[in-house]
Parts: structure tokens; sequence; C-alpha cells
């Protein structure tokens, strides 16, 4: 069996896919825990990917997916399932729990990520623009946290404002609560099925191991987690097993850090293609200003009448003569 | 419901009793309310019944705008007025009625959880099935949505929520999903219900938990309600312990209390009693 290609936000690099990172390691978990043979290939240019969304599935016979849940789809398909041994009520449990996870901590972690403006300005812009390639690191960031507000806004009701601190308070205590009924639900088991790992820890870990794992000037909901001792240990366990010595496994913890796997990205072949294009940019912008302001006109002259007047000249001439 | 009013609530409302004349307050049943604003009343009166507590129902053209939060159905109990289900279990939990006390901590994480399940999927799907499907919009969704408007407001109501409703569905990534897709789910919630259902008479076993309520109105109000097509019912209909369920809900919580609440509370779309 061939390896995939999984394409995977670089460094958390950017995504158009909500709190894409978290998404990324939700289906890479996945393949590990399925002990699926995965090529992961970082990406920092959205645009890069085949569909404009990360995380996004390379195959071979079904060309490229971009869903979480199409991803999982298909490895189950190819017999790669996590979820073998589970009964058809822990099948029913894992979809309640995943719709927990998407409607009470995901606002949150959109919110914590994107919209608080004290992380936003000094965490999450900088980490994006540092990952985005050239043009595109200036607006990204931006387009990013307008649409997290605008995401926000939708599903919490219109008269959200950046700064309102009761529906704010309402999004954290809701997040809190639900990783306090994670933990309940945990109790004691090394999984949340048993001993062995389904999608739903691949899941609960890549939003988990997000929380756990980022250093950010406002961290509410790393505070509570760190107070909930089991999923902790958790979180930590499955980094060990099925993360042992990848450092990308854990979002990046610092924007400043020097990015050391630099040279297995693929950015590297089209480096000269990129200093030519911002060269006939900037040669283009140039030229466009010259003859748009009047310092350089170009007056057309049709050749006929060209040819007519040099015959004049020549007329002339020969009547000189 | 804000943490500020949450922490006035548990001080405030524990004092005073259930007052005799509480009221619950939702559209016009017969020729306005639409198939998720029911599924959501139904469900509150479903919830109150099962704690024992009375509540006089009216019915308001403009219920959707007296509400605090826009969303109805929504209780005035003494001097408050709380909206929606969650906040209105959180509210009757402070006055010392509660359904889930008996449950342990794992069956109350799994309580939350299916009824967040129910509100992705479900209440996503009715939303989406009443205001996206253009042939659902044009014959029901339209005309009950702005019966109570003259021209021109009935055309802007109906094109402001049905644009508010577009672009939430974008938002959660619902928008590039065919009716067929949204009925695919419905169905993957439904077998999830069921499965988890099991035999037993109610979700944890013996009695009754909010998210019975919740379950109960969503599914009730899919059953009885007659739609441009079949399909949606179809779906629900599959599921024979999910069928019993309703109806024993029906049975126990409102034949008992007045004969004819819940078929007169279906709506005009409903052709008779629908039940199996």
């Amino acid at each position: 069996m061939a390896a995939w290609t999984f394409k995977t936000p670089m460094a958390m690099a950017s995504s158009r896919s909500r709190a894409a990172l978290s998404l990324a390691h939700s289906a890479a978990t996945y393949a590990k825990f399925a002990g699926a043979p995965l090529k992961v290939q970082k990406v920092s240019n959205p645009w890069r990917s085949p569909s404009g969304h990360l995380p996004a599935l390379k195959t071979q016979d079904e060309g490229d997916l971009y869903q979480v849940t199409k991803i999982i789809t298909h490895l189950r398909k190819q017999k790669y399932n996590a979820d073998y041994d589970l009964s058809a009520k822990q099948g029913a449990d894992t979809l309640a729990f995943i719709s927990l996870l998407e409607e009470k901590l995901l606002p949150a972690l959109i919110h914590m990520l994107w919209v608080d403006s004290r992380n936003y300005v000094e965490h999450t812009r900088k980490w994006y623009a540092e990952a985005i390639p050239f043009p595109l690191n200036f607006f990204i960031p931006n387009q990013m946290h307008r649409r997290s507000l605008e995401r926000l806004q939708l599903i919490r009701g219109e008269s959200w404002e950046e700064e309102d601190d009761a529906l704010e308070k309402q999004l954290y205590a809701d997040a809190q609560e639900c990783m306090t009924l994670l933990s309940q639900r945990l109790g004691t088991q090394k999984f949340f099925f048993g001993e062995s790992p389904a999608s739903l820890d691949a899941y609960i870990f890549s939003y988990l191991a997000l929380i756990l794992n980022t250093k950010l000037p406002n961290h509410k909901l790393q505070q509570h987690l760190k107070t909930l001792n089991n999923l902790c240990q958790y979180c930590n366990c499955i980094l060990t097993l099925y993360f042992p010595s990848d450092g990308d496994a854990v979002p990046r913890v610092s924007p400043k850090k020097p990015n050391p796997e630099s040279s297995d990205t693929e950015e590297e072949p089209h480096k000269r293609r990129n200093q030519i294009l911002s060269v006939v940019v900037g040669l283009m912008a140039m030229v466009s200003y010259a003859l748009l302001s009047g310092i350089v006109s170009i007056q057309h002259v049709s050749q006929d009448s060209a040819l007519e007047r040099s015959i004049a000249l020549d007329d002339n001439v020969d009547d000189e003569e | 419901m804000s943490l500020v009013t949450d922490a006035f609530v548990s001080q405030i409302a524990a004092v005073e009793p259930w007052p005799e004349n509480a009221t619950i307050y939702q559209p016009m049943k017969s020729e306005q309310v639409l198939l998720s604003d029911n599924a959501s009343c139904l469900a509150v009166q479903a919830f109150l019944r099962m704690c024992n507590l009375p509540v006089q129902v009216v019915c308001r053209a403009n219920a959707e705008y007296m509400s605090p939060s826009g969303k109805v159905p929504f209780i005035h109990v003494g001097n408050q007025v709380i909206s929606e289900l969650g906040p209105i279990v959180q509210f009757v939990k402070a006055k010392g009625h509660s359904l889930s006390d008996g449950l342990d901590e794992v069956q109350k994480a799994e309580m939350k959880a299916y009824m967040e399940l129910v509100n992705s999927m479900l209440l996503t799907a009715e939303l989406y099935i009443q205001w996206c499907d253009e042939a659902t919009l044009e014959e029901i969704t339209q005309p009950r949505y702005s019966s109570p408007y003259s021209w021109p407001l009935n055309y802007v109501l109906v094109v402001q929520k049905k644009w508010e409703i577009k672009r939430k569905m974008k938002a959660i990534g619902w928008a590039g999903k065919t009716l067929e897709q949204v009925y695919e789910d419905v169905d993957q919630c439904c077998q999830a219900l069921s499965q988890r259902l099991g035999t037993q008479p109610y979700f944890f076993n013996k009695q009754p938990t909010e998210l019975d309520a919740l379950v109960f109105g969503h599914l009730f109000t899919i059953l009885t309600t007659q739609l441009t097509n079949d399909e949606l019912r179809e779906k629900v209909k599959g599921y024979n312990n999910l069928n019993a369920f309703c109806r024993r809900i029906e049975q126990n919580y409102f034949e008992d209390h007045d004969k004819d609440s819940a078929s007169g509370y279906s709506t005009r779309l409903t052709k008779g009693p629908v039940l199996p």
C-alpha cells in the first residue's frame, strides 16, 4: 500500500478552515491510531492545498480529500479503522461527544486564537505572518480574524461586539464546562472507550493538545485544563505513544523559534520562481505608474501614415533637388 | 443567559417557590409556527410537565420579538423572563426541581453530549429544510412566517430571516450540503439516538431527563408535521423504538393532563394524528 500524502498547516500556518491545526491533527492522529502509512507534508501557503482547505489528504484512487470526516471515512474504507472494536452504543456516543466538542469547545477555541485582542495581536497574527509567504502574510491573518469574529457572531447571536464581556464569559464558561464533562467521562480510563484509542480520542486529543501546548498571553482555557489532571495525563500519554520525537505533533509553542524543519517543506523549489515573480510585479508597478502619471507617454502611430509621411519627406527632398 | 444573571437567578430564584401564574409564550400554533420553533416549544413544555410544574400556554404572533434572546419559546415566571431550553433547565434547577439529579457524573456528561447532538444535527437540519430548500420555503415557510404581517413587511422579514439562516449555514459548513446529505445526517443522528435508547423506556432508564424532553420535542414534531414530501418523516419512522418512545411520553405527560393538548398542539400541517 502506497503511502498517502497528507498536507497539514506548517507550524500552524494558514488555512481557510476553522481552527485549522486542531482539525489537521484530528485526521493525523486518527491515521496514527489506525496505523495507516502517511507522508506528512507541511504547507505554509493556503493556496497550495488542492482545494484551498487544510488539512488535505492526497490519495491515488479518490483524488484529494479535504474534510476531516471525509478523510477519516476514506481511511476507514481502506481498512485503517480505529473504531472496529466499538459497540453500536459506543459509536453513538462518539457522534454525541463530537457534537459536544464542536458546539461548546470549538467556539471558545476560535475566540481564544483569533478574536481575543491580546492573544491575536501578540501571538496568532505574529505566528501566522512569519509562516505565510510574503505578499499573503499581510492580509490573510486579518481576513481570518474577521471571518472568525463573523462566525462567532453568527453562532452566538448578531449583537456580539468584539469586546462583549458577558457573552465572552458565557463562551468560556461553556468551554470549561465541556472540558469538565470530558474529564468526568474519561474518569480513570486510559482512553475514552477503554484500553485502545478510537476516532473520538483523535478528535478530543486534537483540541486538548492545542489548548495544553500553546503559550498565549491570555489563556483561561489552559488554566482550567491544567486543573483536570486526568485529561492532562491523557494528552501527554497520546503524545508520547503516538507522536514520539515528532516536534510538530505539538503546535509550536512560540512564534519566534527558528524553524529547523523548514528545509523539508515544499517552499524551496519555488524560491527562484517567487524571486522572478516579485521582480516582474515590481517592474510592472513602476511602468504603470510612469504611464499613468504621464512621465512617459506612448503615441500610437499607424504604419500606413508613417509610410506616407516618409514618402512625403522623400518627395520634399526630390523637390529641393 | 449571562453569568451575572446566572448568579442572580440562583440566589433569588431559590427563595421563591414556583408561582401559579407561570406562563410560556410561543408563536401562534395553527397558522404561524415553523417546524424548528414547534420542536423547541414542545421540548420546553414536555420538560416542565416532566418536572410537574404547571404552566399556562399563551400564543402570540410576535413571540419571537418578545423573547429576550430572539428565540422561542420563553417563560415568564414571577418577575423573570427566560428563553430557550438550556437556560430554562438551569432556572428550574435553581428553584429546586431537577430531572437529572439521579444521574452519576459520567451519565451527566453523556446527557449533555447527546443534547448537543440533537441541537447540532436535528435542529440545524430543520432550519436547513425550512429556510434553504426552495420548495419548502415557498410552500410552507414563507406563508406561515409572514402570516401576521401585511405587505411589504411580510416580504422584508422573510428575506431578512432567510439570509440570516443562510449565513449561519455557511459559517457552520452546511451551505454546500444538498437536501439528500441533510436527510442522511438526520438518519445518522436518529440511528445514534435509537442505539443509545435501546430497549429502555427513557434514555437513562426509568426516569425521564431533559434529554428525553428535547428528543421528544424534535421527533414528535417531525413525525406529526406534513412537509412538501415525506422523506424527513420516513427517516424517523424507520426507528421503531424512537416511535414507541414518542408515544410513551405523549401518553404519560400530555394525554393525562389534557386529552387534546398533544394533537391540538401540532400544527395545521398535520394530517390528523400521524403517530403509528
